[in-house]
């Protein structure tokens, strides 16, 4: 009797929160300009690198299907606009019903790093529930200026993990695809709209191997 | 060209000696060579030369018929960019654009220097999104020529907003300020800009873009009065305006893939009212009603769908229809719609975060969720003094009741005074 009670609650969540079979998530990339979020994105949806990138208006839209414990789910990844401005007042617009945030600087570029005090302060003000957040330190094919260590400090004091990729790099394609496939089994795990309590528990900084990511997002699960 | 010369110090010889070959440059487009050997999926901006039609021959020998004349009114020219195939091609565009908005092509203003450029605060953003616009150049076009172009965009730029202080940088001007550069050359560009700032896009360049994100509000109450359904649909899809920002932010010009679809469409922006993007964009989303249909009624796909504009769209008639949508719909008659739908837009989003804040409380403890019932002052924060008012008259209360107590002699069960 009390199963089947339990059994229609959690059918009536996934049907209140997801209407098109299919598990959909709403990933927004937000950071400093040309720090490479539509890169990024293009990377991971279309597996190439784009060589004519342009300054994003607005906020364009990719998405790419998982699948991930034999259930498809969708990711949905919208690229906001890095210039200041066009969040003033978009910025709603931009955060709504969203479950994660990818927050992404560039590791050449001290000013990308020193701005993400700022998106996250953006990111609080704009999400109600507790979304996962991971910080990705792009371009790390050229000269670092943000070294890993003194990033990695930055996230452990925000409770994100960290990822350091570049999206030029073919050989790097793997690791843009860690950092999406961590986050998707995230979500997919996470009951609906409860905040991870992620406080006391460091995570670790993870380089392209997916076989380790398990560990990581099971660490944030857990708490 | 003498206050050219002095902006770039370094290379001003290919600076200066370039812009009168630019404007001449893409109207030779069977010189262009396709960019085949581009392997990026997205579509690049198409360059391909097209034959001249025969109706496009008559306008074009309109069109210069009314050059020749020498004292065309400003209607004339206003007729012919708005008509069927606007100004035809970028030789006569490059004379009619300054007519149709009477700017003075006077090139003794001196630009100012590339050093003083830099020291400006919004500099490097300009350079980042230029360099970033290799897409809006020609494909074929040598190294040497596009590096020279770029540098005469950054400078433009930054010339007119150095000019007008109150006026901000925002991305996509530079796609606008491109395609001047490339059919008007540099000087003649800079009056265009200088105009069209200070008019058709006054409301994008303001600090904040609430009254652009208001703007935009403009496409629904026409969808609702042309096409019920497609309003409808649309609307239970909560789709926004988010997928005709840069739309209107850049004249289509960002959103576009034929060259000649853009120029086209700034023959028509420029003999027309600063709204009628918006009226475009409703009749290029009708024009494309079948496939927001067929797409489905959700959010990200009809998003997705529009923000790509497909090649083969006939702008001709999108155009056509977006002009008797402003004669029948005039923005005087929408205003109130659109003040009505902000509102209720408002509110709404209020309710939003009611509803999540709501559901996140069920996991709470009772006391996290009373404080989402009670106003702000009875909250005990430290820092409120009207919580440390409330704080303060609740000891009082109790001070006085303890004393009540202790004068009678304190037990529940006597029987007071008040209780015979």
């Amino acid at each position: 009797m009390s199963t089947t009670q339990i059994q229609q609650q959690e059918l009536k969540k996934v049907v209140d929160t997801i209407p098109n079979r299919i598990k959909t998530f709403k990933i927004i990339v937000v950071g400093d300009s040309n720090v490479g979020k539509t890169s990024l994105t293009y990377r991971f949806c279309e597996s190439k690198f784009i060589q004519t990138s342009e300054a994003t208006i607005g906020v364009d839209f990719r998405e790419r299907t998982l699948h991930i414990d034999d259930e498809d789910i969708k990711l949905q990844l919208w690229d906001t606009a890095g210039q200041e401005r066009f969040r003033k007042s978009m910025v709603q617009h931009f955060y709504r019903n969203v479950h994660a945030v990818v927050i992404v600087y560039d590791v050449t570029n001290r000013a990308s790093f020193d701005s993400l005090v700022y998106w996250l302060d953006e990111c609080d003000r704009n999400c109600f529930t507790n979304v996962p957040r991971i910080l990705v330190g792009n371009k790390c094919d050229e000269k670092l200026e943000i070294n890993t260590n003194m990033a990695q400090r930055f996230a452990d004091q925000h409770n994100m993990p960290l990822f350091e990729t570049s999206a030029r790099l073919d050989s790097e394609c793997d690791n843009v695809e860690a950092i999406f496939l961590t986050l998707a089994h995230k979500l997919k795990n996470q009951k609906q709209l409860i905040p991870v309590d992620v406080v006391g528990q460091t995570q670790r900084l993870i380089r392209a191997n997916p076989v380790n990511d398990n560990s990581s997002w099971n660490c944030c699960l857990r708490s | 060209m003498e206050s050219n010369s002095e902006i770039i110090n370094a290379d001003d010889e290919t600076s200066s000696t370039l812009n009168d070959d630019s404007s001449k440059l893409y109207t030779n487009s069977a010189e262009f060579i396709s960019s085949e050997e581009n392997e990026d999926t997205r579509s690049e901006l198409k360059f391909d030369p097209v034959l001249e039609s025969e109706e496009e021959k008559s306008k074009r020998l309109e069109i210069e018929e009314a050059l020749k004349d020498g004292d065309s009114a400003l209607e004339t020219w206003r007729r012919l960019a708005l008509g069927k195939y606007g100004l035809v091609n970028d030789d006569l565009r490059r004379q009619v654009w300054p007519l149709l908005l009477n700017v003075d092509p006077d090139p003794s203003e001196k630009a100012p220097l590339l050093a003083e450029l830099s020291q400006h605060s919004e500099y490097s953003q300009v350079v980042l999104d230029v360099n970033r616009s290799l897409k809006r150049f020609p494909p074929g076009i040598p190294y040497k020529q596009r590096v020279a172009l770029q540098d005469q965009l950054t400078v433009l730029i930054l010339r007119v907003i150095m000019k007008y202080p109150h006026l901000r940088y925002y991305q996509g001007y530079h796609d606008v300020a491109i395609t001047f550069l490339l059919v008007v050359g540099e000087t003649v560009a800079f009056r265009i800009m200088e105009r069209l700032s200070t008019d058709h896009l006054r409301e994008c360049m303001e600090p904040t873009m609430e009254k652009t994100s208001y703007t935009l509000t403009y496409i629904y109450p026409i969808l609702q009065r042309e096409d019920k359904d497609l309003y409808e649909f649309m609307d239970s899809a909560t789709v926004g305006t988010m997928f005709a920002l840069p739309w209107y932010l850049t004249w289509f010009g960002h959103s576009l893939n034929q060259y000649r679809d853009v120029v086209r469409l700034y023959d028509y922006f420029l003999a027309s009212p600063p709204l009628m993007p918006l009226y475009v964009a409703a009749s290029l989303v009708i024009d494309r009603r079948q496939d927001v249909f067929d797409v489905g009624c959700d959010m990200a796909s009809i998003h997705c769908l529009l923000s790509q504009i497909p090649d083969n769209l006939d702008f001709e008639s999108i155009l056509q229809r977006a002009s008797n949508l402003y004669k029948k719909y005039p923005p005087s008659k929408l205003e109130k719609d659109v003040k009505n739908r902000v509102q209720k837009e408002l509110e709404q989003r209020r309710k939003d975060e009611q509803r999540i804040r709501r559901r996140l409380d069920k996991n709470r403890a009772a006391w996290v969720k009373m404080r989402h019932y009670l106003p702000n002052w009875l909250l005990l924060h430290y820092r409120n003094k009207y919580g440390l008012l409330f704080a303060t008259a609740t000891l009082l209360v109790g001070l006085y009741a303890y004393l009540r107590a202790t004068e009678t002699g304190f037990s529940l069960f006597k029987q007071g005074p008040w209780n015979i």
